[in-house]
């Protein structure tokens, strides 16, 4: 199916989707006037608004069949008001209950032209979007497609599915962190164009060598030297990379900065095979600047605080004194997590507890978010631009992330006060929305 | 190419480990942010609109290209600023951001449920979650540690950023009470009561919901020694569970016939917190006896419900035969059927009856008629 | 004539659906049949590994069979085609096939 649901400025609808585009396109979005409109004008436009948001991949003759004027909803039952009254007392009077004197809290009414489209909620790349697995309906919808979905642990490639109550879909964790990722930059796509030309050469070199199984004993002893050498350049590259980092690590001057990049790409050169070795060199330089800033940010707040119990008169010694003490322990730490990072044993007698538990976290944190340029997405993985802005999930989702798996439990219901189907539209849209569809024309 | 929007990203790399939800630390820059054309003197022809866009995103819109961890971050509501925001649409104010199980929730709720060995009832009453969430937390947290197990990627820093993005409930500390997810008591409208019904009831006589519900569903009045019989409309609840002949009665005939739409009490999830708090009202003083009692209770009903349950497998099980003959790739399944007067039909052609139909027109591929899957069995 | 016990294929192209029916040798496959004693899907179903504790369980088919009547018209003299004797054997109906016969018929 072509796309034609792009995010334009000119016609500003509002898609689901996370470009900024559509950010931009929600934040202008004003109800549309309804002075000297027809009451059919009015129905039109307002179908045409909430269509362009609610299924827009859905062609209107399909979505006509599947709209029902049926609206479900519940009411929150409070157990101790059916315990007090059997219900006589509501209906006594004249029919409207009797009169207390302290009015109970106003009944909130319940939205329900807001459910009219609560159908498109059941299917299934509505759903993915839903449960935050994809960044657009669209690309949900591809991710079926393309075979990266289960539902119930089988394969679903019909975009179209209507879930059922108690169907667990789960969408491929790292389709899930593609779509969800910041892209990658420029550095890092050149990153992975070298890993890949790399690659190829191996293979060739493989493909090479295969024919020349029998020439191989002859020359074992030539590799086995070269082994030695591999050894001896790894030893020195280390080395050498400690004397650069065991210079100031906070504050890195750019001439420092290519040297470490170049040692990287020597390490690389020499271990080609694994990727997962030049993963941690990698990280090292962005993370661990990071981890030192949070560590001096964390004691740092507590300072000023001190210098204000004890003498207001020279808070500005004691701040210093403090920085000084965090840049210390800020040398320390930097040590003990390039050691760790380096493979060697680390010596946590001189760290505190709360710097061993920083230590501890920040390598957790590297192993379960490495660096890694064969990934799609830009690693170490953050989230995309604007996605908190859109990040929400309705209850009638109960969602694993950590799997990329989602349970339906229920269809969407309307509440007094909350309809429970994600909407960007008020009642003054999905009224007339609603209208429309409640009269068949077809 | 217009100038591209460079705020600073929250990395999420590093800070949600180490301060969770303070958010007093300054965000540092990713150092590959920066690379991006900084010195490009060319300016792109640029629409009113594209201008408009990006002024817009640089100004405004900037606080909303990264989050802060803990807080949401949604576009902010002209209408009121101080209080969190919790609506994502600022024109619908009848959709809000509903909070999310925790990490540490979840996994209390799969502790107590699977090895705590409780109920799925008492869990729900406890923790404040819908019975139909717990067991689905219940499967994803099985599912999630067989992956772990079978070492399969997992989507973990995505999981912590949507954490972070997301309002939360959190898992009580000790001594702590435990704030409820969800309302756990949601009765569903029933379709019978839509209609608006002109009903005169006489002044002297108690209108109770029993009443509504036989009136709503076209069910004669109930005779005065059965009215009498029924102290609290939540009695109906106990015949229900207890399967008492003549607690869901029917009215109606052929296809006409429909049950008769029972009181609030009985058609909600928890029935018996109603009668615990008719218990608090009748008793006030023995708060103990109150408790036990309803545990009593909750365990009665699961025991009930878990034997039926039980019953239902069992007969599932019985029909069907497992056969998995040596050698061969496959295993097979065989399931009892009736070939007889009562599932064919007079006419041979009832849908009740083993196999495909003879002489009926196949519908299948008509317009409008789903021809993808409608159901996956698990 | 001699009644069969045999497999009338229904379902679409590339998803056969089999009922297994009584019926006169002669009668045409998609003829009414005297009676569906069954279903025979013959596309294996694959355990979706979600639930079951075995992680190494085989796919399976599923067949429906009214058993009684099965041997009713087994009593009868019905003769199951190759097929539903394989069936049959397995619902513990009928005794397997001599080899021999069927090493010579292969």
């Amino acid at each position: 199916m072509r796309n034609r649901a792009s995010n334009t400025l000119s016609k500003g609808k509002i898609r689901q989707s996370w470009s900024k585009y559509n950010l931009y396109n929600l934040q202008r979005f004003r109800s549309p006037p309804t002075a000297s409109r027809t009451f059919f004008q009015q129905k039109w436009t307002a179908k045409a608004l909430a269509r362009a948001y609610h299924g827009e991949q859905v062609r209107e003759g399909q979505w006509k069949r599947m709209f029902s004027r049926r609206i479900r909803s519940v009411v929150p039952m409070n157990t101790l008001d059916l315990a007090k009254d059997d219900g006589s007392e509501t209906s006594a009077g004249r029919g409207s209950g009797l009169k207390t004197a302290e009015d109970p809290s106003p009944s909130r009414r319940v939205p329900y032209t807001n459910m009219a489209f609560a159908p498109l909620e059941r299917r299934l790349d509505v759903a993915i979007f839903r449960a935050l697995f994809a960044s657009s309906a669209r690309q949900a919808r591809q991710f079926v497609i393309h075979g990266a979905v289960t539902v119930n642990g089988q394969k679903m490639r019909h975009p179209s599915y209507l879930l059922n109550p108690g169907d667990l879909f789960q969408v491929d964790p790292e389709r899930v962190m593609f779509a969800t990722g910041a892209p990658k930059t420029r550095f890092e796509r050149r990153e992975t164009r070298q890993l890949k030309q790399k690659d190829q050469k191996e293979d060739n070199d493989e493909a090479e060598a295969e024919p020349e199984q029998e020439a191989k004993e002859a020359k074992e002893e030539s590799i086995e030297k070269k082994d030695e050498n591999v050894k001896d350049t790894l030893k020195a590259l280390i080395s050498q990379a400690k004397t650069i980092m065991s210079k100031d690590k906070s504050v890195l001057p750019a001439k420092r900065k290519q040297e470490l990049r170049g040692f990287q790409k020597r390490v690389r050169a020499v271990l080609s095979r694994s990727a997962t070795s030049t993963v941690l060199t990698d990280s090292l330089e962005a993370q661990f600047s990071e981890l030192t800033l949070a560590l001096k940010a964390k004691r740092a707040e507590p300072a000023p605080k001190e210098g204000k119990k004890s003498t207001k008169e020279q808070p500005s010694e004691q701040e210093a004194a403090a920085a000084s003490q965090t840049e210390n322990t800020g040398d320390k730490l930097s040590e003990a997590f390039q050691k760790a990072v380096e493979g060697e044993e680390v010596d946590t007698s001189e760290l505190s507890d709360e710097e061993f538990d920083v230590l501890r976290r920040a390598l957790t944190q590297m192993r379960d978010n490495p660096i890694d340029h064969s990934k799609p997405y830009s690693t170490p993985w953050c989230p995309r631009d604007y996605m908190s802005a859109f990040a929400f999930i309705p209850r009638y989702l109960e969602v694993n992330q950590n799997i990329c798996a989602a349970v339906y439990l229920r269809h969407p219901v309307a509440r007094p006060g909350l309809a429970e189907v994600p909407s960007p539209f008020g009642e003054t849209v999905s009224t007339p929305a609603y209208g429309w569809y409640l009269k068949r024309r077809w | 190419m217009p100038p591209r929007v460079q705020s600073r990203r929250v990395s999420s790399i590093l800070l949600p480990y180490l301060a969770p939800s303070s958010a007093s630390i300054q965000p540092s820059s990713c150092p590959s942010q920066i690379l991006s054309r900084q010195f490009s003197a060319t300016s792109a022809p640029q629409t009113k609109l594209r201008r408009e866009m990006f002024a817009w995103l640089n100004t405004e819109g900037a606080a909303l290209k990264d989050h802060v961890p803990g807080e949401t971050n949604y576009l902010p509501n002209p209408r009121n600023f101080n209080e969190t925001n919790l609506k994502p649409f600022p024109h619908n104010d009848n959709f809000i951001s509903e909070s999310i199980l925790s990490e540490e929730l979840r996994n209390e709720i799969y502790t107590r449920v699977v090895k705590k060995k409780r109920s799925v009832r008492a869990v729900s009453v406890e923790l404040g979650v819908e019975m139909k969430r717990i067991a689905a937390v219940v499967r994803l947290v099985e599912l999630e540690q067989r992956q772990r197990a079978q070492g399969k990627p997992l989507a973990l820093p995505y999981a912590r950023a949507v954490h972070e993005m997301v309002p939360t409930t959190r898992l009580a500390e000790k001594g702590e009470r435990q704030a409820w997810h969800e309302p756990i008591n949601d009765l569903p409208a029933h379709p019978a009561t839509g209609a608006q019904i002109f009903y005169p009831v006489p002044e002297s006589r108690s209108f109770t919901r029993v009443d509504a519900g036989r009136v709503f569903s076209a069910a004669p009045a109930l005779e005065n020694e059965r009215r009498e019989a029924i102290s609290h409309p939540s009695d109906l609840a106990e015949d229900v569970l207890n399967k008492k002949p003549g607690a869901i009665e029917m009215v109606g005939k052929g296809d006409n016939a429909r049950e008769v739409l029972l009181p609030a009490d009985a058609r909600i999830p928890h029935p018996h917190l109603v009668k615990m708090e008719l218990d608090r009202i009748a008793f006030p003083e023995e708060r103990r006896q109150i408790v036990e009692r309803n545990v009593k209770r909750i365990a009665r009903q699961d025991e009930i419900e878990k034997s039926r349950r039980e019953k239902a497998e069992a007969w599932r099980e019985r029909s069907i035969r497992h056969i998995e003959p040596e050698g061969g790739r496959f295993d097979f399944r065989f399931q009892n059927v009736e070939f007889s007067k009562q599932t064919t039909g007079a006419n041979g052609r009832s849908h009740k009856a083993p196999g495909r139909r003879y002489g009926v027109p196949n519908q299948s591929h008509k317009r409008g008629v789903t021809k993808i899957p409608t159901r996956v069995e698990a | 004539m001699v009644v069969r016990i045999r497999l009338a294929r229904f379902g679409n192209k590339h998803s056969p659906f089999y009922n297994i029916v009584v019926a006169q040798a002669r009668s045409a496959r998609g003829a009414k049949p005297l009676e569906v004693i069954g279903t025979y899907n013959p596309v294996p179903k694959r355990p979706t590994n979600l639930y079951d504790e075995n992680p190494n369980a085989r796919p399976y088919k599923e067949i429906a069979l009214d058993r009684s009547r099965a041997r009713y018209w087994l009593g009868v003299g019905a003769q199951p085609s190759d097929p539903v004797w394989k069936l049959l054997t397995m619902a513990g109906l009928v005794k397997p096939k001599p080899a021999t016969y069927l090493e010579k018929n292969v």
